[in-house]
């Protein structure tokens, strides 16, 4: 049987913006407040009284089904987990950024004001394995005091977002972001107010990574057809020179003469 | 008592090397404080912005005015026009420095500068910045290779030159190979960044027209280098060489609008032409520079056949293709930011190169042009009198 997947599932209308999953995340992998792999963000109050919305977003990483920064990592220091995890290895990052280039959503961040001594590294939210493996939630999760952000398997956590959709049809917009952008993230959202005011990109179904991975596959015959044509037209030429010079020598022209005439 | 100094013969050189060494410490005190305290010491990078000046000049503008050493080394060895003979050397030397000078850089731009080697084991083979460093790393070697014979000629270790000489072929052609991928791969860079570049640069024909793009750079860089150490070093001009390579930029840009605009109209993008405000000026600010300026100057036979025409004409169309490749590499690239998300282009307004920043491009860019200079002077780059004695394979 197949592992199954495991994913986030984010919704706003729930989150009351009191910031514990930043310290919890904070707290549980050790890192610095300013550098909390999760971010809130309060997008503010929308509209005109009374009909006054507030949201605020969640946001971390995606762990996307097809992850653009693995693809774009040069030495593989990324690796996704069969159920879900996309996590990112310190011990072979080079420190190119090529991952938050290539990331749509902007997740990984870099050590910027660490020297060579230190080491800079890039930090992304690792989905909390030392938590999931042994049963726990995730510390985000864990930490939320109003089940804005839940934990569990992707199908069944997709189904309860369609079964609350269904259920507050004037409530909710009816799309579960996540579901199919970018071919498909393990971090899904469900919202009372538009997803681009809520600061996520809009994505294609196809993830971000297919035509660079495309061309990618075409290098390696490309360059031995390449090779091989340039190989060709080298003999070519280089036949008829000889031929040439061969011809001039017949006509009894030194061959430092033939060379300088040309 | 008067004081007698005579400077020895090799320390005596003019205001240029003494400027362009100020320039080189200046680049060497700003990346000590970056190897010290980190990028953000020194530069505007930021976790929305994190490739800025540098990738789009040391790497993009670095490799693409190295073209010209694959264009000669291709014309001369597999085309077999020997008439460009006096023109490859240069310009393979043009293309080593270049390379040497891309891979210096990347020294200062990776957070992890001593693990550079580690792209030669652990592959990921998805990853487009992987060919890149493979092919930088591959092509420097074989640039070593094709100019080594000029350090030997210089050292006069004829018979080391005249041995690598014999089977310089196989390189010449890996070079050419390396070169076409490696240039074309730089536009396959960006090609993860769909929703990041704007449409009027995104394509999933990036990579041709990174390629064809360098054809022109490359023959542009080769008269300005031959313009400069023609008067640098008080020797003639091969004007009548330089015209050919002129007349052929009209040709190699025509092929590149070709593609340019063939695939805006393909894609259904004609109307972002006009309507994407700034972005638009960009792009139009782009296609006059690089494009329709250098195909109307370099028409005129005028242009092509004076000293001063022809510098200026490659000067224009280098300028206009670097620009190219800033504004798919920096000016229409627009990062998500996770804290505030501005869904509109041009939000990236607030990364702005710092000086220091710039100063390590600039001192590492005059490193390269005093090596030039320097290995101009000592080894036979510009030695017609040295070709003759290969002239005959």
């Amino acid at each position: 049987m197949a592992l199954k997947h495991n994913a986030y599932l984010f919704d706003a209308t729930r989150c009351i913006d009191c910031r514990a999953c930043m310290i919890s995340c904070s707290v549980e992998n050790n890192i610095e407040m300013d550098k909390t792999r999760i971010w809130v963000a309060g997008i503010g109050i929308k509209g005109e009284y009374p009909d006054l919305q507030r949201g605020t977003m969640v946001y971390h990483c995606m762990h996307c089904l097809h992850p653009d920064c693995m693809s774009a990592c040069p030495v593989g220091a990324y690796t996704q987990a069969e159920d879900g995890p996309v996590t990112y290895n310190p011990d072979l990052c080079i420190g190119c950024r090529y991952c938050m280039n290539a990331c749509p959503f902007g997740v990984p961040h870099f050590d910027y004001e660490k020297g060579l001594a230190e080491g800079a590294f890039i930090d992304k939210c690792t989905f909390c394995p030392q938590r999931i493996y042994n049963g726990q939630k995730p510390a985000c999760v864990g930490t939320c005091p109003t089940d804005a952000l839940e934990y569990g398997e992707r199908d069944e956590l997709i189904k309860r977002a369609y079964e609350r959709i269904a259920a507050h049809p004037d409530k909710y917009i009816d799309h579960v972001y996540g579901e199919f952008e970018n071919g498909g993230t393990s971090y899904l959202i469900l919202s009372h107010i538009p997803f681009t005011e809520l600061g996520l990109p809009q994505l294609p179904e196809t993830p971000v990574n297919e035509v660079s991975e495309k061309v990618m596959e075409m290098t390696i015959p490309f360059a031995l057809g390449w090779g091989a044509v340039l190989s060709g037209v080298a003999a070519g030429v280089a036949m008829r020179n000889k031929k040439k010079q061969a011809a001039a020598e017949k006509d009894i022209v030194p061959i430092g003469e033939a060379e300088a005439s040309k | 008592m008067k004081l007698k100094i005579q400077l020895p013969d090799f320390l005596r050189m003019g205001i240029l090397p003494i400027v362009l060494i100020a320039l080189m410490t200046i680049a060497f005190v700003v990346a000590m404080v970056r190897y010290a305290f980190g990028i953000g010491a020194i530069s505007d990078l930021s976790y929305s912005f994190p490739w800025g000046f540098w990738i789009s000049f040391d790497l993009f503008t670095g490799v693409v005015i190295s073209s010209g050493g694959f264009l000669m080394a291709g014309s001369v060895y597999i085309l077999g026009i020997k008439e460009f003979k006096p023109l490859l050397r240069p310009s393979i030397l043009t293309a080593f420095l270049g390379y040497i000078m891309v891979a210096i850089a990347l020294l200062v731009d990776l957070g992890q500068p001593l693990r550079i080697w580690y792209m030669m084991i652990h592959w990921n083979h998805t990853s487009v910045l992987l060919e890149i460093g493979i092919c930088v790393m591959s092509y420097l070697t074989v640039l070593a290779i094709e100019f080594a014979p000029v350090v030997f000629e210089g050292l006069k270790w004829e018979k080391t030159a005249h041995f690598i000489h014999k089977f310089i072929m196989p390189f010449v052609i890996l070079g050419v190979v390396l070169s076409t991928l490696h240039q074309s791969s730089l536009g396959s860079l960006l090609l993860i960044q769909p929703t990041k570049l704007h449409p009027l640069w995104w394509t999933p024909i990036l990579p041709i027209l990174f390629f064809v793009s360098a054809i022109s750079v490359g023959l542009s860089m080769i008269i300005l280098e031959s313009s400069l150490s023609s008067h640098y070093f008080q020797r003639g001009l091969e004007t009548h060489l330089l015209e050919k390579l002129a007349k052929a930029i009209p040709f190699a840009l025509g092929v590149y609008a070709t593609f340019k605009f063939g695939d805006i109209i393909i894609a259904g993008e004609f109307d972002a032409l006009f309507s994407s405000g700034v972005m638009s000026l960009l792009f139009w600010a782009e296609i006059l520079i690089s494009i329709i300026a250098p195909i109307v100057w370099f028409s005129n036979i005028k242009n092509r056949t004076s000293p001063n025409g022809l510098l200026i004409g490659a000067v224009i169309t280098l300028l206009g293709l670097i620009f190219n490749r800033f504004n798919v590499s920096w000016f229409a690239v627009q990062h998500p930011d996770p804290m505030f998300y501005v869904p509109t282009f041009m939000s990236n307004v607030d990364y702005l190169p710092t000086i220091p920043e710039v100063a390590v491009s600039i001192g590492i860019f005059s490193a390269g042009i005093l090596a030039f200079g320097l290995l101009a002077k000592y080894f036979p780059v510009f030695d017609d009198e040295a070709h003759a004695v290969h002239a005959g394979d």
